[in-house]
C-alpha cells in the first residue's frame, strides 16, 4: 500500500548518530541512530516510554542531547530551542495540539513566525493560500476552539507549512482521529510528499505505519532496534521488534454473557445549559459477565453519558440501575459504593492526584470502604497493604509505594488505576479510553484483567476510541452519535471501517451494523 | 495535490456578532439614559453633574490604571494579586519624588517603585515558580510594609509625620474653556437627557491633567500593542498556551518578565494618580484603600479587554465619586437607577425566556425598591463603602460570563 515516490539519493534530510539522552535516574535514549532520506516517510516504532518523544523533542530542539550528533541536509547542526530547528526546516506536529483555544487560527499559525509575513492581512492571505493543501477549511479569523480536532490538526500542520518546513515530524497524528479523519490525513500526507516534504510519523499504530510509511525504524527501551522495509515486514513481526517477545491481542475468546442486568439505563437524558440535548433517551443494559462498548467520534456524548451514569453530571430524565439499586438520585460516592469501579478518561484530571504517593491515590473514591478507612478514619496502614497488592498483582513498575503519582510512566499510572477500580468486587466497571497512550505491555495486561473479571461475572461499559480494542473486548457494541444511541454492531463480523462510517453518521455500509429501530 | 473530500461541516461563526466600539457605544449610551431617567425621577440632578464626573474621573484613574496592569500581567498567564503592594510602592514613591522634583518626577519615580514591585513578582512567580496568590499576597504586605518605614525614615523630619508625606505639588490642569461655558448654561437650564449630557461632557472636559489624558491614552495603547502587534500576540500566547508558545520559540519567560513589570508600572502609575490628585495633600498612610483590588474587579468585570475595564473603572469610580460628593441621599437614588436597570433585564429574561432568572430579577428589584421607599438616606457609614458594594454585585451578577486566559495563574516550567 505505500507509495512509492522518487527518493532522491542525495544528502538525507536527518542524521540522528550516538544521540543519548540521561534524566535523572534514566536513561531515555542511548546511542540512537536515525537516518531519514528526503522525500520519505519515515516511521518511527515503539512502546510508549521507549524514548520516542524524547528523540523527536531532541530533533526539534526543545532538549539538548547529551551525546551524539544532529545532521541535516549533511550539515551538523545544534538546536538550542525549537527556533532554531525551524530554521532549519524541521516543524512538528505534537500529538497534545500545541494551540491556544481563545486565540483565532491566524494568530496561532503566525505565532512566532510574525517576521515572515506578519500578522496582518499580509500574514492572511498566505494562510488561506496554504490552507488548500492541508485541507483545512475556515476564515483564518475564526477561534481554535471552535474547530474539531481534524481542523486542528489541520491547523498544526498549517503552522508548520507557515515557516517553511521541509521536514515534518508528526506524533502520533492519528491517535484522535476516527478512519475516515486518518484516510484524509494521509492523503494530505501523500499529497505532500510528491511536492518534496519529508515526514518523520510517530506511531504505535502498526497498520498505520504500514500504509503510509517508505522505512520504519523501531526504538524499544531508548535505542534504535533497527529498520525495516513496511512492505516486506508483517505488523506482527514489527510489534515483536518493539516489544521483543511475544504479542497480546484484545480478543476475548468464549462468550461469558448471562442473562442478569447489572446495568439498566433508561430514558436518559441530559441537557446543556442552553437547552441542547447532550444525551437524548439513551437506554442500555449491560448484563453480568458482559462487554458492552460504545463506539462513536469524540465529543457525541460518550464523556457526558460516563458522567451522568457516575453521578458527576445530573441527569434531566431517565433512571439509572445497578442490579436492583436505584442510583438516580445517588451522588457519586453512593454510586461507587453501590458497586461500580470507574476508570476515567483522564486520569490525570479524574483518576490520580499526581503529587500524591500511589498508597495515598489508593484512598480515592475508596475512603469510606475497607480496607483504606476503619469507621470515620482512613486507615493508613490498610491502604499501603492494599498498594503493595495491587503493585504486585497488576506490575506496576515503580520504586515504591511513596512515590508520587506522577514519577510513574502513563503505563503504569493506569495499571495502579485499574488495580484500585477493580479491588473491592465491583458489579459494573465503566472503562473509559482504559489504554489511552500505554504501552503495548501495560495495554496486554489491562485486556487480561478487564477479561479476566468479565469471566467472573463483571459487567463492563466500555467506551473506546481504539477501535481494535473495542471489536476485541466487547460481547455488544452500540454506536453513538450526537448523544443518541444510533446502531448496534456485532463485534464478531464488524470492521473498523464499518464502525467508523457509523460513527460518522454516513449510515449503515454492512450487515453487521444494524441501524437502531432497525431490527 | 489531493483533493479532500470533506463532509459539509457548517463553518464557524466568527465569534462576536458586533465590533467591540459598536458594544462601547451601546454601553455608554445606555449608562446615560438609565442615569438620566434617575435623575430626572428622583430629582437628584447631581447624579449628572459635571461636579459628580469630575470627581469620578479622578477616582477611577487610579482603578483604570490598577485594572490596566492586571490585564497587562494577566493576559501573559500571571495572576497579580499584588496590584494593591505595587500601588502603594507607586504613591511612595510619587510622594518622595513629588515634593521634591514636581509632578513628571512624581509620575517617573511611581513607575519605577511599581516597576520594582512587578519585578518582584515576575522573580518569584517566573523564575521560582512560587504560586502566583502567595507571591501577590506577599508583595501586599511588603508593599504596606516597606513604604511604612520609608516614610518614618524619610517624610518624618520633614513633614512631622510618619504617616504622611510633605505636600506634593499638583499638575497644571487644563479646560476645554469656551466649549465649557456653553455646556454649563445648557447643564443650569435642567433640560432632560440634554442638561445630563452637558454635566457629564463638562466634567470629562474640565480641569484635565496630563496624567488624566495619559490614563486615558493608555486604554487604546494598550489594545494596540496587545491585540495588533506581534509582541503583544506573543505575550498573549504565553498566557494562554505557554507550551504552544514556547515549542514555536517565543521566549516565554521574558515575555512573563516584561508583562508583570509593566503591571507594576501601571498600578505605580495609579499610585501616583491617588498622590496627584488635587483633593489630596500628598502620601498618606493607607491611601489606596484597597483600589488595587478594585482595579482588578474592573479587569474582570470588563473580562480581560481594555475597553470593559474602561467601563468597569468608571462604574466604580462613579459609585465612588457620587457618594464623596454628595452623600447618602444621592447613593439612595443610585438604588432607584439599580431598580430601573434590573426592570429592563427582567424584560429581557421574559423574552429569552428565563423564568428563574427573571423572577430572581424582580425579588431583587422588589427589595431594592422598598429599601428606596424606607430609608432617607443610606447610614454614612455604609456610603464610603459604595465602590465596593457596586464592586461586589456587579462581579456576582457578571461572572458568569467571563472567559479569562486558558492558562492565568499556571506555575509555567520549560521543557
Amino acid at each position: 500500500m505505500s507509495s512509492s515516490t522518487s527518493v532522491r539519493t542525495d544528502a538525507p534530510a536527518v542524521v540522528l548518530t550516538g544521540i543519548t539522552k540521561r534524566f535523572p535516574g534514566v536513561v531515555a535514549n542511548s546511542d540512537v541512530h536515525l537516518t531519514v532520506r528526503t522525500g520519505e516517510v519515515h516511521a518511527l516504532c515503539g512502546e510508549n516510554g521507549a524514548g520516542k518523544s524524547t528523540l523527536m523533542k531532541i530533533l526539534y530542539g526543545m532538549q539538548p542531547p547529551d551525546e551524539g550528533t544532529i545532521e541535516v541536509n549533511g550539515e551538523q547542526v545544534r538546536f538550542k530551542t525549537p527556533a532554531d530547528a525551524i530554521k532549519a526546516g524541521i516543524g512538528m506536529v505534537h500529538q497534545h495540539f500545541m494551540l491556544a483555544d481563545n486565540l483565532t487560527v491566524q494568530e496561532n499559525v503566525v505565532l512566532g513566525a510574525e517576521a515572515l509575513h506578519g500578522i496582518g492581512a499580509k500574514a492572511r492571505r498566505k494562510i488561506q493560500e496554504l490552507a488548500g493543501q492541508t485541507g483545512l477549511n475556515v476564515d483564518p479569523g475564526v477561534l481554535v476552539e471552535q474547530l474539531g480536532v481534524a481542523d486542528r490538526q489541520r491547523v498544526e500542520i498549517l503552522k508548520v507549512l507557515f515557516r517553511g518546513a521541509k521536514v515534518i515530524i508528526l506524533d502520533e497524528p492519528t491517535a484522535v482521529l476516527v478512519p475516515q479523519e486518518v484516510d484524509e490525513l494521509f492523503a494530505t500526507v501523500r499529497g505532500m510528499q510528491e511536492q518534496g516534504f519529508t515526514f518523520l510519523f510517530i506511531s504505535h499504530k502498526l497498520d498505520e505505519v504500514r500504509a503510509i510509511a517508505d522505512s520504519v525504524t523501531v526504538i524499544r527501551r531508548g535505542t534504535t532496534v533497527g529498520t525495516a522495509d513496511p512492505k516486506t515486514v508483517s505488523s506482527r513481526q514489527l510489534a515483536e521488534m518493539m516489544v521483543g517477545s511475544e504479542l497480546p491481542s484484545p480478543e476475548t475468546r468464549t462468550s461469558t454473557v448471562t442473562d442478569i442486568p447489572v446495568l439498566t439505563v433508561s430514558g436518559l437524558v441530559l441537557s446543556a445549559p442552553d437547552g441542547r440535548a447532550l444525551l437524548d433517551s439513551i437506554d442500555l443494559v449491560v448484563h453480568s459477565g458482559e462487554v458492552v462498548g460504545i463506539a462513536g467520534v469524540e465529543g457525541n456524548g460518550q464523556t457526558e453519558l460516563v458522567e451522568t451514569v457516575m453521578g458527576m453530571r445530573k441527569a434531566s430524565a431517565g433512571t439509572v440501575t445497578l442490579g436492583d439499586d436505584d442510583l438516580s438520585k445517588l451522588g457519586t460516592l453512593a454510586r461507587r459504593e453501590a458497586g461500580i469501579g470507574y476508570i476515567a478518561e483522564d486520569r490525570h484530571r479524574h483518576g490520580l492526584l499526581l503529587t500524591q504517593p500511589l498508597w495515598f491515590n489508593r484512598i480515592l473514591g475508596y475512603q469510606t470502604r475497607k480496607p483504606t478507612a476503619k469507621g470515620a478514619w482512613l486507615d493508613r496502614e490498610g491502604a499501603k497493604r492494599d498498594t503493595e497488592r495491587i503493585v504486585e498483582e497488576f506490575d506496576v513498575r515503580t520504586p515504591g509505594i511513596d512515590v508520587p503519582a506522577a514519577a510513574l510512566s502513563g503505563g503504569n499510572q493506569q495499571k495502579l488505576v485499574v488495580g484500585r477500580e477493580l479491588a473491592g468486587d465491583p458489579k459494573l466497571l465503566i472503562a473509559s479510553h482504559p489504554t489511552r497512550g500505554v504501552d503495548v505491555g501495560a495495554q496486554a495486561l489491562i485486556w487480561d484483567e478487564i477479561k479476566n473479571a468479565r469471566a467472573r461475572g463483571l459487567a463492563v461499559l466500555l467506551i473506546s476510541a481504539d477501535l481494535d480494542e473495542l471489536i476485541g473486548l466487547s460481547d455488544t457494541i452500540k454506536v453513538m452519535l450526537r448523544g443518541r444511541l444510533v446502531a448496534d454492531a456485532d463485534p464478531s463480523t464488524v470492521t473498523p471501517e464499518d464502525l467508523g462510517s457509523a460513527m460518522t453518521g454516513a449510515g449503515s455500509t454492512s450487515a453487521a451494523v444494524h441501524e437502531e429501530g432497525e431490527n | 495535490m489531493s483533493v479532500m473530500t470533506k463532509p459539509a461541516a457548517a463553518t464557524p461563526k466568527r465569534g462576536r456578532k458586533l465590533p467591540g466600539w459598536a458594544i462601547g457605544m451601546l454601553g455608554v449610551a445606555g449608562a446615560i439614559a438609565l442615569l438620566s431617567t434617575t435623575s430626572y425621577l428622583t430629582n437628584f440632578p447631581q447624579l449628572t453633574s459635571s461636579g459628580t464626573t469630575q470627581t469620578a474621573v479622578r477616582l477611577a484613574l487610579p482603578i483604570l490604571l490598577a485594572g490596566l496592569g492586571g490585564l497587562w500581567a494577566e493576559r501573559a498567564g500571571v495572576v497579580n494579586i499584588g496590584l494593591e503592594g505595587m500601588m502603594i510602592m507607586g504613591t511612595w514613591g510619587a510622594a518622595w519624588a513629588g515634593y521634591q522634583w514636581g509632578p513628571w518626577a512624581a509620575l517617573v519615580s511611581a513607575m519605577v517603585f511599581g516597576a520594582l514591585g512587578g519585578l518582584l513578582h515576575a522573580i518569584a512567580t517566573v523564575t521560582f515558580g512560587v504560586n502566583h496568590i502567595v507571591s501577590g499576597v506577599a508583595i501586599n504586605l511588603l508593599g504596606a510594609g516597606v513604604t511604612k518605614y520609608l516614610s518614618t525614615l524619610l517624610f518624618f523630619p520633614v513633614s512631622h509625620n510618619p504617616r504622611e508625606s510633605p505636600p506634593v505639588p499638583k499638575f497644571d490642569t487644563y479646560s476645554a474653556a469656551g466649549l465649557t461655558d456653553w455646556l454649563a448654561t445648557l447643564e443650569n437650564e435642567q433640560r432632560v437627557v440634554l442638561s445630563d449630557v452637558a454635566g457629564i461632557l463638562r466634567g470629562l472636559l474640565t480641569g484635565v491633567s496630563p496624567l488624566t489624558m495619559i490614563a486615558i491614552l493608555l486604554v487604546p495603547a494598550s489594545y494596540l500593542v496587545l491585540w495588533k502587534t506581534r509582541f503583544g500576540l506573543r505575550l498573549r500566547s504565553c498566557g494562554e498556551n505557554p507550551w504552544a508558545a514556547e515549542s514555536l520559540g517565543v521566549n516565554v519567560y521574558v515575555h512573563k518578565y516584561i508583562a508583570v513589570i509593566a503591571s507594576g508600572a501601571l498600578a505605580g502609575i495609579g499610585g501616583a494618580a491617588l498622590v496627584l490628585n488635587p483633593g489630596q495633600p500628598g502620601y498618606l498612610e493607607g491611601q489606596t484603600g484597597g483600589r488595587g483590588f478594585i482595579g482588578l474587579a474592573a479587569m474582570i468585570f470588563g473580562n480581560w479587554r481594555p475597553g470593559g475595564l474602561l467601563g468597569g473603572a468608571a462604574l466604580f469610580g462613579y459609585a465612588d465619586g457620587l457618594q464623596l460628593r454628595s452623600g447618602g441621599e444621592t447613593v439612595l437614588a443610585l438604588l432607584y437607577g439599580a431598580v430601573i436597570l434590573l426592570g429592563v433585564l427582567v424584560i429581557l429574561q421574559l423574552v429569552r425566556r428565563k423564568w428563574f432568572a427573571a423572577a430572581f430579577g424582580i425579588a431583587a428589584a422588589v427589595v431594592l425598591y422598598f429599601l428606596y421607599y424606607s430609608l432617607d438616606e443610606i447610614p454614612s457609614e455604609l456610603t464610603s463603602y459604595a465602590p465596593h458594594m457596586v464592586t461586589l454585585v456587579v462581579l456576582a451578577v457578571a461572572s458568569q460570563r467571563l472567559r479569562m486566559p486558558a492558562a492565568d495563574g499556571v506555575v509555567y516550567r520549560r521543557g
